[in-house]
């Protein structure tokens, strides 16, 4: 019961870390090489404080996005500023360089020693988390909060302006549309949530060290939501989180021969990664278009007039 | 002792650059980012150690073997994943991400048959030519005139025949490329041998004496790539540039403050480029790509 437990959890935290991701992937097509190393700053952050305060989780969690969401100024600057591959490039450098400090700074991080004895998270000051089992209503909890708040954020304004910028970048910046600030709040949001995932991660460890934070990481965070469907408004990270996540679990119980067990169940990841893209290219529950299509001329009847023409938006 | 660190900069550089001219061949000519090149360059050590080592083969014929094979992966890592996907219109996104799960399965294959433990080819100790306060290893050696000799004729190559501008003109329009009467196929098998060929010759370069294990591959196609965009997209003989640039400072970095901080300055420096010269220092003038 305990390991079901526990599974739940890192589900809940790849639940948010993938949601996150899903804002700046799936709504601006920003595709990014560097959650992980969000969720990294996130967890060193926490657990300074967690280890210096006796501080309640709100307000830890508060500082811990806050500084989080400050550190993605940099890539979302580079967003504003580069395209394409050349993004996708800058995100893969910050996220080496984050790494590189998260691992080489022994007098602050203890590098690749770790910090163990991490305390678990005070709810409101005085309850201690204590216990497998108040983790996992905690953690769920919290990821149905954040998967509600993603919900609305997505229907918001400024989600539709993020899709707008998806869709058509110089239009929309035509329509007096700051594209720069958009872009900010979502990478700032983004990031934010995936320092509050690298909080819980590292109180309910207790135990953090930078390999946990590595690209390989970053790469599994953007498998499992293309997995589970770009673009998609909450089913479909959450479903990519679960089948990444409980998936290597379930093969545990076919009964693969102990020597290689690890590197088949990575074999048949990689497996059902290229199969998916072939079969699904929009993930299990994806909506976006990524076929890469040149758009055929309109042939079709304009719009009953009775609709307005600002009823499209409204399609996900 | 600076121009040791100077040398051995640019022997570093010129395996970045051989890296860096695998990746090219993929990405400027099909646009994809080819992170199965990681996978390659361990296929490519681990054919060179199975006939060196196991089958006891001389170094030459089992490097020569190993680079046949993995231009063999090569080819079929196109033939089995890309083409198809690019016939199904999918994204380069899509393709990045079956890249990602062709790679996890090549490791991994790999870590079961030859396990995850650390290999070594050759660990006895070489002669070593000094030339004044410079040392070289024999292997260091190697590396400088394989690696130079065959850049050179890389470049050769691109410079006089027709290659260069058929690669770029298949990367920008691939229906126009047909029309024009060249046969689409045969380039992209043509640069998918030649990207495993050069990616299995720095892998055999490189892993000749020093060790490796199943997961090396990501940090070495990181600089390849990193290399790449140094020295400027869009061209080939702008990755040498970028190579030996990258390897160059990398070695000044170990020189100036530790070993520790290597990747964080090559890394930075990405950073830095990007923001203020996307295009490389030598690259063509485009940023979306």
């Amino acid at each position: 019961m305990e390991y079901l437990l526990h599974i739940g959890i890192m589900l809940c935290i790849y639940i948010i870390l993938v949601l996150s991701t899903n804002l700046t992937v799936g709504m601006a097509n920003l595709l990014t090489m560097c959650q992980a190393a969000f969720y990294g700053v996130g967890a060193y952050i926490g657990t300074y404080f967690l280890m210096q305060f006796n501080l309640p989780f709100v307000v830890i969690a508060l500082i811990v996005m806050l500084a989080t969401g400050l550190t993605s100024l940099i890539i979302s600057y580079a967003s504003v500023k580069l395209k394409g591959d050349y993004f996708i490039l800058g995100t893969l450098g910050f996220q080496m360089v984050v790494y590189t400090i998260l691992y080489n700074w022994v007098n602050v991080t203890r590098g690749p020693y770790g910090i163990p004895g991490i305390p678990s998270i005070k709810l409101l000051g005085i309850w201690s988390l204590t216990g497998i089992y108040a983790y996992f209503f905690f953690s769920l909890v919290l990821t149905v909060a954040v998967a509600l708040l993603f919900s609305y954020l997505q229907r918001s304004f400024c989600g539709r302006m993020l899709k707008a910028c998806q869709t058509d970048e110089p239009s929309s910046q035509a329509s007096n549309q700051s594209i720069a600030k958009v872009k900010i709040g979502a990478f700032f949001i983004s990031a934010a949530f995936a320092g509050m995932a690298g909080l819980v991660y590292a109180s309910y460890v207790s135990y953090i060290d930078p390999t946990s934070f590595t690209f390989d990481e970053s790469i599994f965070i953007i498998t499992a939501l293309f997995i589970g469907g770009v673009g998609s408004r909450v089913w479909g990270p959450i479903a990519g989180a679960a089948v990444v996540v409980i998936l290597p679990e379930l093969l545990r119980f076919v009964g693969l021969p102990d020597a290689v067990a690890a590197n088949l169940r990575q074999v048949i990841y990689g497996l059902v990664l290229i199969v998916l893209m072939f079969v699904r290219p929009q993930g299990l529950l994806g909506d976006a278009k990524l076929k890469q299509e040149p758009t055929p001329p309109s042939v079709e009847k304009p719009a009953p007039a009775k609709t307005s023409p600002y009823t499209n938006c409204s399609k996900e | 002792m600076l121009v040791q660190f100077l040398i051995n900069g640019i022997i570093t550089g010129i395996l970045y650059s051989l890296l860096a001219v695998g990746f090219a061949l993929v990405y400027n000519t099909t646009r994809l980012f080819h992170i199965v090149a990681a996978a390659i360059y361990v296929f490519a050590a681990y054919m060179f150690y199975l006939f060196a080592v196991t089958f006891g083969m001389p170094v030459l014929v089992a490097a020569i073997v190993a680079i046949t094979l993995t231009m063999g992966l090569s080819l079929l890592t196109d033939i089995a994943v890309y083409r198809p996907l690019k016939n199904r219109k999918a994204s380069n996104n899509v393709a990045m991400i079956a890249s990602i799960g062709m790679m996890t399965v090549i490791v991994n294959l790999l870590a079961m048959f030859f396990g995850n433990e650390t290999k070594v080819i050759d660990n006895t100790i070489h002669r070593s030519f000094t030339l004044g306060s410079v040392i070289i290893t024999t292997p260091q050696m190697w590396q400088l005139v394989v690696g130079g000799l065959v850049i050179a004729a890389f470049l050769v190559f691109i410079g006089m025949t027709s290659w260069g501008v058929r690669f770029r003109a298949l990367s920008a329009d691939s229906v126009l490329y047909e029309t024009m009467g060249y046969n689409t196929a045969h380039t992209r098998t043509f640069v998918f041998l030649m990207s495993g060929a050069f990616i299995a010759l720095a892998s055999c370069l490189t892993v000749y004496d020093g060790g490796f294990d199943p997961h090396v591959g990501m940090d070495v196609l990181i600089s390849a790539i990193v290399a790449m965009i140094l020295g400027g997209t869009g061209r080939f003989g702008t990755c040498i540039l970028g190579g030996i640039t990258l390897g160059v400072l990398q070695s000044l970095a170990v020189y100036q403050f530790s070993s520790n901080w290597q990747n964080a300055v090559t890394f930075i420096l990405l950073l830095i480029l990007l923001f203020l010269r996307p295009q490389g220092i030598a690259g063509y003038k485009q940023r979306t790509v």
